[in-house]
């Protein structure tokens, strides 16, 4: 393990299950609740300070709740988190909005992630309302242009005065961004933000992301289900699936020499636009859907999909994650017959 | 939000505003009635019309139901208009062997209608003993000495002399001289109509037939005074009692309608807006947190709303205006204990969908605190919604109080066009054909309510960004 203080997010072990809604007849009838949906199911992993961190998975892998637990949106069931050093695990109200300041997200629907009836000065300057940032409107003006300017939406003035409706997605995933660099954070959670723009422009919302990160010396936490963005924009990266991490590593070792089934399947699954391909139609090693999260496989739960999945795999206790070296793991029992 | 801020916010919103023609009409419209409310001591005919509209007395000078004066324009016959008589002519001169005066009153009237007054009327306020004449100068040189008038004793009293019950018996002496022996014999000094034959030709026929003789007349009035250093007449002046009467007329009650219209404004605009505004307050906001809190607290409160919904508004208004007092304060503070409940339902269902939206999720990833996404985020959205519920409640909140007035439970220190309109129905203004009584209230009503709903609609537009048209 490297020094502490280089690790800027740690979090351990953590669990969020969510309990099937129970009406009072059903509870007073005697019906059993159903089982608990296990969202995310025991999740550890290190964030290191001025990285980009990046968690992948299908949907349904539990990737975005993670998001929403360190972003102290949803409680947690167990598990425990440390920022800076300090546990966060539990906050109280104070707490909970300095613990805001520093860290800060971006949601995936650029769309839907802001007030239609605010206009993009109005989005901008609620965290320093809420943050009760004493300034002048003249200061606070300037600090809305300098945040729009890091995000190259230049030139400021024209846009501050617009509804998001006239924006088109990759604007509007700039003020997102603006919104949460105007306070000055140490970490940005950034959930799928380009899987809703256009391709065309999700190169350069990733530049401009890259870029602030940077400048400005941010930590991200890199939600996405894309892997053809990853490689590019991510240091290091850990595979969801249905709730757990199944591989963690530095994002080129990971891609270049995936472990786990899971990961393997990921990567093949990423279409390659090389001459000569493109009608090629790949086979996938995996089939079917994920598992729900009420009803995980027992022992590696990743059996059911596996295509290597041997009975020891489904009878055997649940893998737990195992070092192979350069900070590289997995969870895969048979990783080394494969 | 510090004042500059504020008045920046406003400035914005009047940019966007002015650019809404309805909006402008229903504000024009808003602001018009304000104005009146306003000027209304000056704009009133009838001064003390907020005091007094229940008071017979003060009326008692009008003509009972008579059309707007303006009818005159239309009609073929023009009907003699309601008018005061003021400063008259004064003149003196000493009584024959005693220290007692005699003060001559002069009052001009023109008389152009084709059809006479009803009646008219003296009044003064009298103080000693003064005994008095009055008689009348005709334009075509006759004249009639109409009745002689005393009440000894008065002391500062108000005295009134009807000339159309007190001088028949003089009026019969007067017209004997010119009608035909036919329309004498059918003629007695108790059923004559002493005005009409005051103002009609003096021919033959003017019993049956009274044509109108148009040009100036004289009404004179002799009072003595006996004692002149302590008599005293104060503010005399004649009522000349119309056919037609004021702006809008009178209903059968001989109250001027137009009087009671201009000050039932200010009843209207404050128990709409505050009914409405109140009411939907309360109801958005009880709305937005039985739905953003969810749980127990939404099983609660949608609990005491299904109650309060339950309740029908009038039983329970009927009971407690008869236990309380009921003053317009306390009518309006129980309907909106009903009418919030109006836009709960709708404004629950559409926060259940907007507490979900991720703008809500990021601006709780802000920091934000539930206060603040409730009235931040949540209400501004939702409020504009309401408006054509809050518009809706205006007219209906305005129904409500004239339905308790019916039942003589309003406020009867005030008047309102819901009670004029129910003293119309009671009155039976419809089957009369008195139109005058029953479309200047009703019209009143249905403008007010077009006034919200032009100012709902443009106010809608702007709070709603992505209606506008681009």
């Amino acid at each position: 393990m490297e020094d502490h203080t280089d690790i800027i997010l740690r979090v351990e072990n953590l669990k969020k299950h969510f309990e099937p809604h129970q009406s009072i007849a059903q509870a007073i009838a005697g019906q059993k609740k159903r089982k608990l949906v296990r969202a995310v199911d025991g999740v550890s992993f290190e964030i290191r300070r001025g990285e980009i961190f990046g968690l992948i998975g299908e949907s349904g892998s539990g990737k975005t709740t993670a998001g929403k637990l360190v972003m102290k949106l949803i409680p947690q069931t167990s598990g425990r988190m440390f920022f800076d050093g300090e546990d966060v695990t539990s906050l109280g109200k104070a707490e909970l909005i300095a613990y805001r300041r520093k860290v800060q997200m971006i949601f995936q629907d650029p769309y839907a992630s802001m007030n239609p009836r605010f206009k993009i000065r109005d989005v901008l300057e609620e965290p320093l309302i809420i943050h009760k940032i004493k300034a002048s409107r003249d200061e606070r003006e300037a600090m809305i242009v300098q945040a729009l300017t890091e995000v190259k939406m230049t030139p400021p003035q024209d846009f501050m005065g617009r509804w998001p409706h006239m924006l088109s997605g990759g604007q509007r995933q700039r003020v997102s961004t603006a919104r949460t660099l105007i306070l000055n954070p140490k970490m940005l959670v950034a959930d799928e933000p380009v899987s809703m723009i256009d391709l065309s422009t999700r190169a350069e919302i990733l530049h401009m992301m890259k870029d602030v990160q940077r400048d400005l010396g941010l930590t991200y936490l890199y939600i996405t289900h894309d892997l053809s963005t990853t490689r590019y924009f991510t240091d290091r990266i850990a595979v969801m699936y249905l709730g757990r991490i199944v591989e963690m590593g530095r994002a080129d070792d990971i891609i270049d020499h995936p472990l786990h089934p899971y990961t393997r399947a990921l990567i093949d699954a990423v279409p390659e636009p090389e001459s000569g391909k493109v009608h090629v139609v790949k086979e996938l090693p995996i089939s079917g859907e994920i598992p729900s999260p009420a009803h995980i496989p027992p022992g590696c739960r990743f059996h059911t999909r596996c295509p290597y999945a041997k009975p020891e795999c489904s009878s055997l206790p649940e893998p737990e994650l195992e070092d192979v070296g350069m900070g590289h793991f997995h969870a895969c029992r048979r990783y080394k017959e494969l | 939000m510090n004042l500059k801020d504020t008045r920046r916010a406003l400035l914005e919103f009047w940019n966007e505003f002015r650019k809404d023609t309805s909006g402008l009409i229903g504000l024009g419209i808003l602001a018009l009635f304000v104005l009146v409310v306003i000027f209304e001591p000056v704009i009133l005919p009838w001064k003390d019309v907020n005091r007094k509209w229940r008071n017979i007395d003060y009326w008692i000078d009008n003509s009972p139901a008579a059309p707007p004066a303006w009818t005159n324009l239309f009609a073929a016959e023009k009907k003699a208009v309601t008018t005061q008589l003021r400063a008259p002519g004064k003149a003196e001169s000493d009584m024959d062997g005693g220290v007692g005066k005699i003060l001559t009153l002069t009052f001009p009237y023109r008389f152009t209608a084709d059809k006479a007054p009803l009646d008219l009327i003296f009044r003064a306020t009298i103080t000693g003993d003064v005994p008095m004449t009055f008689s009348v100068q005709r334009p075509d040189g006759t004249g009639i000495e109409l009745v002689s008038h005393f009440e000894p004793g008065l002391a500062n009293q108000g005295i009134r002399v009807t000339l159309n019950n007190e001088a028949n018996a003089t009026t019969f002496a007067f017209v004997k001289d010119y009608v035909s022996e036919a329309d004498l014999s059918s003629l007695n000094s108790g059923s004559l109509e002493p005005v009409t034959l005051i103002f009609a030709k003096g021919e033959p026929t003017m019993a049956s037939k009274p044509m109108a003789l148009k040009g100036d007349y004289k009404l004179i009035v002799k009072a003595m005074l006996i004692d002149p250093a302590t008599a005293v007449i104060a503010d005399p002046h004649f009522v000349v009692s119309g056919a037609v009467s004021g702006v809008l007329g009178t209903d059968d009650m001989k109250r001027d309608i137009f009087s009671g219209l201009v000050a039932g404004i200010k009843w209207a605009l404050l128990i709409g807006l505050m009914t409405s505004a109140i009411s939907v307050f309360v109801g958005v906001l009880y709305g937005i947190t039985s739905a953003y809190y969810g749980g127990v607290v939404d099983s609660a409160m949608q609990f005491i709303y299904q109650i309060v919904n339950s309740m029908p508004l009038l039983p329970v208004l009927i009971v407690v205006s008869a236990i309380f007092k009921p003053s317009i304060w306390f009518i309006v503070l129980v309907m909106v204990l009903f009418f919030w409940t109006g836009s709960v339902m709708t404004v629950r269902s559409m926060a259940l969908q907007i507490k979900e939206e991720t703008y809500v999720e990021a601006a709780r990833a802000l920091g934000a605190k539930n206060s603040r996404i409730i009235f931040r985020h949540m209400m501004p959205i939702l409020i504009p919604y309401s408006f054509a519920s809050m518009a809706l409640s205006v007219p209906s909140a305005i129904v409500y109080e004239s339905t308790v007035s019916l039942l003589g439970l309003g406020d009867a220190t005030i008047v309102t066009w819901g009670q004029i309109l129910h003293d119309a129905m009671a009155g039976g203004a419809v089957l009369n054909g008195v139109w005058w009584w029953i479309i200047p209230p009703g019209l009143s009503i249905a403008i007010t309510g077009m006034t919200f709903a032009f100012l709902g609609f443009a106010m809608d537009k702007i709070l709603h960004p992505k209606l506008q048209t681009r």
